[in-house]
């Protein structure tokens, strides 16, 4: 399907040309634009930004425009309104305080316990309790969060964990299988021989690992502190679980409160997921360079 | 010297995170001399209703706080397995309440003075979902009754008057067609517009779900082909009826519109009828402010006596065993079922008041069901008392897309049978 209309496209395309050719001809270096890529490539580019358009468009329209059925439609009159109700509905400054929070403790949480214990694990490679230690690990990838849920909201109520630190408490735990899985990877390309050069100089255990290893884990945690972002940010099920206190809620549950059967309020919805959505993509046009080099990272490292 | 700094710096960071933290958790506790209650009450459209009365409430005394927890359904079940539920709900009557009803976490409420003012024919509607020997544990504070919503103008303008019976009914359908209108918009993309609608509205109008419920409950494990009521038996000519409509009746896109686009098209006068509850009504109004519309029970034999509206309901109060302010959720529960405060709620959302002595005035658009609800001429879908482990709402969808009904009935049959092994 995508490849016919690719060529369709193509083709006046590469009978336009000739006359540009000419003069791109008088610069040398100049590419030749590889148009069936291109197209696919804004074809990709469109199912990210036709969705942005009809979010940032849908939060600035009226109640009634909102539901007549027409998407895509500019805002007119441009309103405020959702953005003033989701506010107030979602009391957003206090939700997105305690999403920050819960993001923050479990990014810096798994970054730093899984470095400990990756950097354990390798070291002692060659010990048993190490090594099923590492599978031990490895095993809770195999749980996800509803099969344990019914104890763990028990368990927290019981340890009078049921706030946002029971949740960064679970959730670093459950993104820990994974980080030590890249960790372990990462660390094994690591030459002992600088390790020895520390210990040389008289480099404590832990003076090695804050000094040398870590540092040179920085790209490692990089990819690992994003994925943990990415969870803990997104997630829902486990914070309407486990906190009981509605006022320390975070973003995503409180949002729950838009999706109803029965009615349809897609400005103050859009308004409230934006303000979601927003810090997030600050996050990455600062720190896109990273993001990119952090997301592929595991994969070529593996 | 430079990494010590950066590492000083990041345990000062460590510090302040967890300080903050600890600020935050004790900050929760401060009590401010009152009695604090948790109120859980997730029903979108009218949190800014009930928020202003949470505020009257706690402003007309001073040894309650009322705090109005709007985190929906999820969050409740957790709390009851954390054994901290809210003090107080008002919650959807539903399967999944009922359990909270079966296992005896809810308190009795039967020495409350609002549970004497509740009607007692609505009695047998609450106890269809189950109960628990010798108490009341939820009484009903609003309830919605749903039939065929019309649009008076199209009626008025092609000379229809309101069906009673089923040749009325299609009567009226040829004659929308006749000239050209849609006689029903369906919007069968969602599953659960057919199962609430179509389905219920086609099955209630001529089986006593009632009684059908009780026997059904009886037979257990034999329901089948044999047993005294079944599926395929009592509601295959429904169903059929159901078919005629659905067939000739309605708009050529059914298959693939929405609830949503559905609103957006009865408020533009694409269709005459639609089968939808109140709810659908301050939808239609957000684009269609002044549309005249109006309510009739789905008319399925030739009997006028048999016109009954679908109820369901919306909301039920309770207090759980496990809250320590059941005194404090009493005091408020009694506030609640004050004549003037249920009574304006109601009216709010186009319910009907439970209770005996309310002056309830309907908005025009509920006038067609007011005086079936009153001679208490109404039933629960069928659709609502089959336990959710059953996908009845995709067997409705399913025969509407073309199943055949027969084996499809013959299915929800099976899956009974099989649920009461089981349970």
């Amino acid at each position: 399907m995508t490849n016919q209309a690719t060529l369709e496209i193509d083709q006046p395309q590469v009978r336009k040309t000739p006359a540009g050719n000419n003069r791109r001809r008088s610069t040398p270096a100049v590419e030749r634009v590889n148009w069936s890529a291109t197209t696919i490539l804004i074809l990709c580019a469109v199912t990210v930004l036709l969705p942005l358009y009809v979010t940032v468009s849908m939060a600035f329209k009226t109640q009634g425009q909102a539901v007549d059925g027409n998407a895509f439609s500019l805002p007119a009159p441009f309103s405020m309104d959702g953005f003033v109700q989701a506010w107030t509905l979602t009391n957003f400054p206090v939700g997105a305080a305690m999403s920050l929070l819960v993001t923050a403790g479990t990014v810096l949480a798994t970054i730093i316990l899984a470095a400990f214990a990756s950097y354990a694990i390798v070291r002692n490679w060659e010990r048993r309790l190490f090594r099923y230690s590492f599978f031990y690990l490895l095993g809770a990838m195999f749980i996800p969060f509803p099969v344990v849920a019914l104890p763990q909201i028990q368990l927290t109520g019981r340890l009078g964990l049921d706030n946002p630190l029971g949740v960064i408490l679970l959730a670093t735990m459950f993104q820990l299988s994974f980080s030590v899985l890249l960790f372990t990877a990462f660390l094994r390309s690591i030459p002992m021989e600088l390790e020895e050069s520390a210990r040389i100089d008289g480099a404590t255990t832990w003076q090695t690992f804050w000094k040398l290893i870590f540092p040179l884990l920085a790209p490692m945690s990089a990819t690992v502190g994003i994925f943990a972002f990415l969870y803990a940010w997104n997630d829902f099920m486990m914070p309407s679980l486990i906190i009981s206190d509605p006022a320390l809620q975070t973003l995503p549950v409180r949002q729950n409160l838009f999706q109803t059967q029965f009615s349809n309020n897609y400005h103050v919805s859009f308004a409230s997921y934006l303000m979601a959505m927003a810090p997030a993509i600050v996050a990455y046009l600062f720190t896109q360079r990273w993001v990119m080099a952090g997301v592929t990272q595991g994969a070529v490292k593996g | 010297m430079s990494v010590k700094m950066t590492r000083r710096k990041r345990f000062a960071a460590m510090g302040l995170g967890l300080a903050l933290l600890a600020g935050l958790l004790s900050g929760c506790t401060g009590e401010s001399g009152k009695e604090t209650i948790r109120f859980t009450f997730s029903k979108r459209e009218a949190i800014g209703f009930m928020t202003k009365l949470v505020a009257d409430y706690n402003a007309s005394q001073d040894h309650t706080e009322v705090v109005l927890d709007t985190s929906g359904v999820d969050v409740v079940s957790a709390s009851f397995v954390r054994g901290n539920p809210p003090d107080i709900a008002l919650a959807n009557y539903n399967m999944e309440t009922s359990r909270f009803v079966q296992r005896g976490v809810l308190s009795d409420l039967s020495g409350a003075e609002a549970a004497s003012r509740i009607r007692d024919d609505l009695k047998p509607l609450m106890d269809q979902y189950g109960s628990y020997p010798g108490r009341t544990s939820a009484l009903p504070y609003s309830v919605m009754a749903s039939s065929v919503i019309y649009n008076k103008e199209i009626f008025a303008a092609n000379n229809i008057a309101v069906p009673k019976t089923w040749s009325e009914l299609i009567g009226a359908c040829e004659k929308l067609k006749a000239a050209g209108v849609t006689p029903f918009y369906a919007t069968w993309k969602d599953d659960w517009t057919i199962a609430q609608g179509w389905f219920d509205y086609s099955v209630g109008g001529q089986v006593d779900s009632l009684g059908f419920f009780k026997e059904l409950e009886a037979e257990g494990v034999d329901v089948g082909p044999e047993s005294s009521v079944s599926f395929q038996k009592d509601f295959d000519q429904p169903v059929q009826k159901m078919l005629t409509l659905a067939r000739s009746y309605v708009n050529k896109d059914a298959a693939s519109r929405a609830y949503g686009d559905g609103n957006l098209a009865f408020s533009q006068g694409k269709a005459a009828m639609y089968l939808q509850g109140p709810w659908a009504f301050s939808e239609i109004a957000k684009t269609a402010p002044g549309l005249s519309l109006g309510t009739f029970p789905l008319p399925m034999t030739e009997d006028p006596q048999d016109l009954r509206v679908r109820v369901n309901v919306d909301l039920a109060a309770w207090i759980p065993e496990a809250s320590k302010h059941k005194d404090a959720a009493r005091d408020f529960l009694e506030y609640l079922y004050r004549p003037e405060v249920i009574d304006a709620y109601n009216e709010s959302q186009l319910g009907f008041t439970p209770t005996k002595d309310s002056s309830n005035k309907p908005d025009p658009r509920i006038e067609g069901m007011v005086e079936y609800y009153n001679n208490a001429r109404v039933y629960q879908g069928p659709s609502v008392l089959v336990p959710r482990t059953i996908p009845i709402m995709n067997y409705t969808q399913a025969i509407v897309f073309g199943a055949p009904p027969a084996s499809t009935l013959r299915t929800l049959d099976a899956d009974w049978a099989r649920l009461a092994f089981r349970q």
